[in-house]
Order: structure tokens, then C-alpha cells, then sequence
């Protein structure tokens, strides 16, 4: 006699596991977050002539190593999901310290081009330029900085072997939050620093 | 207990989401193009390129960086394409909505 499923699998009728598609709903949402600071960006710099040329106040190169790092850090956060896939414990704990590592390097090369810029004048109410430059990076910045405690909580997880081979959905859904706060950084650092 | 469906169900679908055990895209290779396009963005800011050219080729530069890290790194190219709908649809709104705002900034007026 078959015997009803007495919890609902993970999976539901999609497939996809619960916590997957949650994140990504939320991460939906998080799309349209954005779009409202990037679009009023653009609205206000289309309806401004005088705007100024960014890469003239702002640290270009030293954004763009910025912008390398974070990239980086989106691998070694693919990685740790792969070692985890793979049943590889040590790549787990090993790629999640990195992108720890990575992610805070970010935000102090952030925070030590913040303290630049206000002592050069331009502060988030000197300009309309300021305004928007300090809001879209600083939010961005504010999403960085809950993914690097996020990632934290996962490694001291990992650390105390609390993700395996047959359940590590916490790393995947961590890894996916993580790749789109990079992927808008992607977009944030041309929009904002090169156009 | 659970039952015999819901077993084998659960082994067929790792949380990966995927049926059958793939082997990994070629992450560092990724991480290559992506370096080389945000070399190529900085770059086409130093050559001095006419505006509306510069703009598009950083746009294009952009959204394929996204559109790769998308597809490999959170891999919606090897799930199903219900997630890629989920996290594409915003974008149409994303459009709609900056371009009726732009109709309110000085140039159209």
C-alpha cells in the first residue's frame, strides 16, 4: 500500500526547491529596487547637460580594480558551490573564506574612495551629481555589506560541517544573493563611473 | 516514511534543481571574458570615442557582462526557464518605467 507523502517535498509541483525559487522572487524584486535608483539616474543626467564627467571626479582605475575584485569574488563563491556539489568539504570552506575576504576588500576600497571624495567636497548634498553617486553606490554598498555577514554565517555553517553533498541548498541561495549584488555593481560601475 | 515516488523524486533533483549531474561550466574561463570586457569598458572611456558610439558600446559591454554571470555563475542556463522568466520580467518594467519618466525631464518639455 502506497503511503501519502506526509510533508510536502521541498520540491513542490515545480521542481525547483522552495528556497531557490525565493530567491530568486526576492532577488526580482531586488531588480526593481535598482531600477529605481538607476532610472532616476539616468532621468535626472538626461534632463542635465552640465552634468559632470565622472571619470574626472572619481577614481576611475582604482574603481575598475574594485570592480575586479568583486568579479573575482563571484568565482571563488561559484567555486565553493561547486566543491560542495562535488562532496569537496575543504574547497567549501576554503572559497568561502575568500570570497569573505574578497567581498570586505570591496567595501574598504569603497569606504577609503567615500573618504576621498568628501575631503575633495563632494559630499551626498554638494551636488545633484553627489546626491546619486553617494545613493545608487551606497545602497549597492549596503547589499554588499549584508551579503558579506551572509557569506560569514555560511562559512562559520561550513566550518562546523553544516553543508553536504546531498543538502547545501543554504550555499547556493547565499551564491546566487552574492552574483547579483556583483551583477549590479556590473552595471551600477559603467552606468555611474564610465558614462 | 517517506514514500517510494518521493524518494526516488528526491534523488533524481539535487537542490542544484538539474535532473541528471552535469559537469560545471568553465568558471575561470567566465571570469577571463569578464575581465577582458571590463578592460575594454575602461579602455573605450580613455579613446575619446564619439558620445552616442561610446554609450552604446559600454551598454552592450555591460549587459553582456550581467547576461554571462547570469547565465554561468547563477546558472539559469542549466535550470529550468521558469527562474529565467521570474528574473527577466522586472526588466520590462525596469524599460517601461525609465523611459515614461524620461518623457517628464526638460528635453520634452
Amino acid at each position: 500500500m502506497s503511503q501519502a507523502v506526509a510533508v510536502e517535498s521541498v520540491y513542490g509541483r515545480l521542481g525547483i526547491h522552495n528556497k531557490k525559487i525565493g530567491m530568486w522572487v526576492f532577488l526580482a524584486s531586488e531588480v526593481m529596487f535598482f531600477t529605481g535608483l538607476i532610472g532616476a539616474y539616468i532621468v535626472l543626467r538626461f534632463g542635465y547637460p552640465q552634468w559632470p564627467v565622472p571619470s574626472t571626479i572619481l577614481n576611475v582605475p582604482l574603481t575598475a580594480l574594485n570592480t575586479f575584485i568583486l568579479i573575482c569574488s563571484s568565482v571563488t563563491m561559484v567555486k565553493a558551490f561547486a566543491a560542495v556539489f562535488d562532496g569537496d568539504q575543504s574547497g567549501l570552506k576554503r572559497n568561502l573564506l575568500l570570497t569573505f575576504l574578497l567581498g570586505s576588500a570591496f567595501l574598504g576600497i569603497q569606504a577609503h574612495e567615500y573618504m576621498e571624495l568628501v575631503h575633495h567636497g563632494l559630499t551626498i548634498s554638494s551636488s545633484l551629481f553627489g546626491s546619486c553617486f553617494f545613493t545608487l553606490t551606497g545602497f549597492h554598498g549596503a547589499h554588499v555589506l549584508g551579503g558579506v555577514i551572509c557569506v560569514l554565517v555560511t562559512l562559520l555553517k561550513a566550518l562546523r560541517g553544516g553543508y553536504v553533498q546531498a543538502d547545501h541548498i543554504g550555499v547556493e541561495i547565499v551564491g546566487l544573493y552574492w552574483h547579483f549584488v556583483d551583477l549590479v555593481w556590473i552595471l551600477l560601475f559603467t552606468i555611474v563611473y564610465l558614462i | 516514511m517517506k514514500s517510494k515516488t518521493d524518494g526516488v523524486f528526491e534523488s533524481q533533483v539535487t537542490s542544484h534543481g538539474s535532473r541528471a549531474p552535469h559537469a560545471h561550466p568553465n568558471y575561470i574561463g567566465i571570469w577571463v571574458w569578464l575581465l577582458v570586457l571590463t578592460l575594454l569598458e575602461v579602455g573605450a572611456v580613455y579613446l575619446h570615442l564619439p558620445r552616442p558610439l561610446l554609450v552604446s558600446s559600454l551598454l552592450v559591454m555591460a549587459l553582456v557582462k550581467a547576461a554571462l554571470v547570469a547565465m554561468y555563475y547563477m546558472h539559469l542556463k542549466f535550470e529550468k526557464i521558469l527562474l529565467t522568466f521570474i528574473f527577466t520580467s522586472p526588466l520590462i518594467f525596469s524599460v517601461v518605467f525609465t523611459v515614461l519618466v524620461l518623457f517628464d525631464s526638460p528635453p520634452f518639455h
